[in-house]
């Protein structure tokens, strides 16, 4: 009974989890809408970090760096000059948004890892974190490791 | 007579307050952030505002000439109507119940569902909808072409070229609604160290704004998650565990997603206690009832909000489960959200009273 549950269930997140995606538009040479199975063809990482509970949690996602580059955005030997005045917005599906400078996502500008993790300890993530949530390596506020992720948006600063 | 006639028509014409022109300036205090929606082509002009004034009281938009936008939005009531849902045109009720209209200056995303993304798009739903104005567009521009001083009006607001249509109709009402901005109540004056709250005041805001954590004997009712800052309104939408499965899905009706089954926005609390009743059916008939709601009633479902899975005052705890003097401390708190001068703002008022008025 149990198990049907369990099934039942995940097959409720599964479809949830298809209809759902995330609109990459902004100054980026080729907008688009990232579903959760086009994440497969990209390296993953993985990154750990406490949740709410207290417990350290293995994160599994992509970069943002690749999955904005493979968009258009100026990152990499771009990322100078007036590029470097460039930030994206991250939104989530009950409007709450949060910024990082195009900058902090690059690792020619830093080791910090931050992902678009679809899986935690190797499982989809729960409902009302998911499909994609961003997970800021070592950060110590959770605040920007935005949850239900719908939208993000490169700009630059005016 | 006809000297006579000649002679009333003028003072028909000058009963209304003479017309201010040039850019409207905002006024609001640095708290409420630069963070406004203004398009860039219907900048706020003091001509603009004074005829979106007289639209936004115009009955002439409705089919049956009865109903305006400020007989749901009324200014004393901090622009809601009292009723869980509101009667239209053709006597049916509306599906929902009205907003109140505060500091939508720095409002994106409009309705209970945040189907609107601007003002300017949003009036032309309510004036169109047969169970609320019900009037066509075309209807309403010719009604309003034939009414004084409507013609001279549009002519001063949006140049001849122009004059009165669909588009500049709503731009007008538009304008008006972004003055309409709430910043004086008790809880500003606080904010700017003018007012000293009572004890019971300050126990409120307090559990208004933190979270609970049972293991550290930090009581907390978590409202600021959704309705903090000081504009009380931070443009979010959630499931706030009001039925496991409702009537109305909300988002989810827009989306069919199972996580947005439920969710509605989460509405600016200032004026909230002369806003009754609540919640987008109006279910609530008081704040008392709100309170029980969030403190022991919360119906778990997949789309409620993360933010009250887990969030107790008791360890292990599944609801809020504030006492009953700490329900009472934040209605105490919520009621310093009342802003007198709002509702008694002349600005804001319905100017063909006024008129009507110094016609007699
Ligand atoms: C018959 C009653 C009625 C009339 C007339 C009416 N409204 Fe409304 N108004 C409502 C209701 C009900 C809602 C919520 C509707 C929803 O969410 O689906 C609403 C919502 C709104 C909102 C959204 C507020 C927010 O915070 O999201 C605005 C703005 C608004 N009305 C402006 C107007 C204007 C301008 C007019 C006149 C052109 C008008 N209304 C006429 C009942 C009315
Ligand atoms: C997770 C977000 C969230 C939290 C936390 C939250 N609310 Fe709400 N609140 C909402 C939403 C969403 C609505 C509208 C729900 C609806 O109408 O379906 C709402 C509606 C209300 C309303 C009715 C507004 C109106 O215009 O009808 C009041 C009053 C209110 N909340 C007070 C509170 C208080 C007091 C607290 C803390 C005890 C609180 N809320 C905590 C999201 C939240």
């Amino acid at each position: 009974m149990k198990q049907l549950l369990t099934t039942i269930i995940i097959c409720f997140i599964a479809i949830t989890a298809l209809a759902q995606s995330i609109k990459i538009s902004g100054e980026v040479a080729a907008p688009t809408e990232l579903k959760l199975a086009d994440m497969a063809q990209y390296p993953q990482t993985e990154v750990s970090r406490k949740d709410r509970d207290g417990k350290d949690h293995k994160y599994t996602g992509v970069l943002l760096s690749t999955i904005l580059q493979k968009a258009g955005a100026t990152l990499g030997k771009d990322l100078k000059g007036e590029n470097l005045t460039k930030y994206i917005t991250v939104e989530a599906s009950d409007g709450y948004q949060v910024l990082f400078a195009l900058a902090e996502l690059d690792k020619d500008f830093t080791d910090r890892q931050i992902i678009l993790a679809t899986k935690i300890d190797g499982q989809p993530l729960a409902l009302a974190d998911g499909p994609f949530r961003i997970i800021v390596e070592g950060e110590k506020k959770p605040a920007r490791c935005i949850k239900q992720v719908t939208a993000i948006k490169v700009a630059f600063a005016k | 007579m006809v000297l006579l006639l000649a002679f009333v028509g003028t003072i028909t014409s000058w009963t209304y307050d003479p017309v201010p022109i040039g850019p409207y300036q905002f006024n609001y205090p640095t708290n409420f952030g630069n963070r406004t929606f203004i398009p860039d082509d219907n900048p706020t002009t003091k001509e603009g505002v004074y005829l979106g004034r007289m639209l936004f009281y115009e009955t002439a938009l409705s089919a049956n000439n009865k109903i305006s936008c400020g007989t749901c939005h009324q200014q004393a009531l901090a622009f809601t109507d009292g009723k869980a849902f509101s009667t239209g045109v053709d006597g049916s009720l509306t599906s929902r119940s009205s907003m109140s209209l505060a500091n939508m200056l720095w409002s994106r995303k409009l309705f209970w569902d945040g189907r609107s993304n601007a003002l300017e798009g949003q009036a032309a739903i309510p004036m169109q909808n047969p169970h609320e104005m019900g009037q066509m567009m075309q209807t309403t521009v010719r009604k309003l072409s034939r009414k004084m001083p409507y013609p001279e009006l549009f002519d001063k607001v949006f140049g001849k070229e122009e004059g009165i249509n669909g588009v500049t109709i709503i731009k007008a009402i538009a304008q008006f609604e972004r003055t309409l901005i709430s910043a004086n109540s008790k809880y500003d004056q606080y904010l700017q160290g003018k007012h000293k709250p009572t004890k019971q005041e300050l126990q409120g805001l307090a559990l208004f704004n933190n979270a609970p954590q049972p293991a550290k004997s930090i009581r907390g009712a978590n409202c600021s998650r959704c309705h903090g800052g000081v504009k009380t309104y931070m443009e979010l939408f959630h499931n706030n565990g009001l039925d496991t499965v409702g009537k109305d899905a909300g988002i989810g009706s827009l989306t069919a997603l199972a996580t947005d089954q439920g969710r509605f926005k989460a509405p600016t609390l200032r004026n909230i206690a002369l806003t009754a009743p609540y919640m987008h059916d109006g279910r609530f008939k008081n704040l008392d009832e709100v309170l029980d709601h969030y403190s022991d009633h919360i119906k778990t479902s997949a789309a409620l909000s993360d933010i009250f899975r887990g969030a107790s005052n008791r360890k292990d705890g599944t609801q809020l489960s504030l006492k009953a003097d700490e329900k009472k401390a934040i209605i105490a708190f919520l009621s310093m959200l009342t802003d007198d001068t709002f509702i008694h703002d002349p600005r804001f008022s319905d100017p063909h009273i006024a008129a009507t008025i110094s016609n007699k």
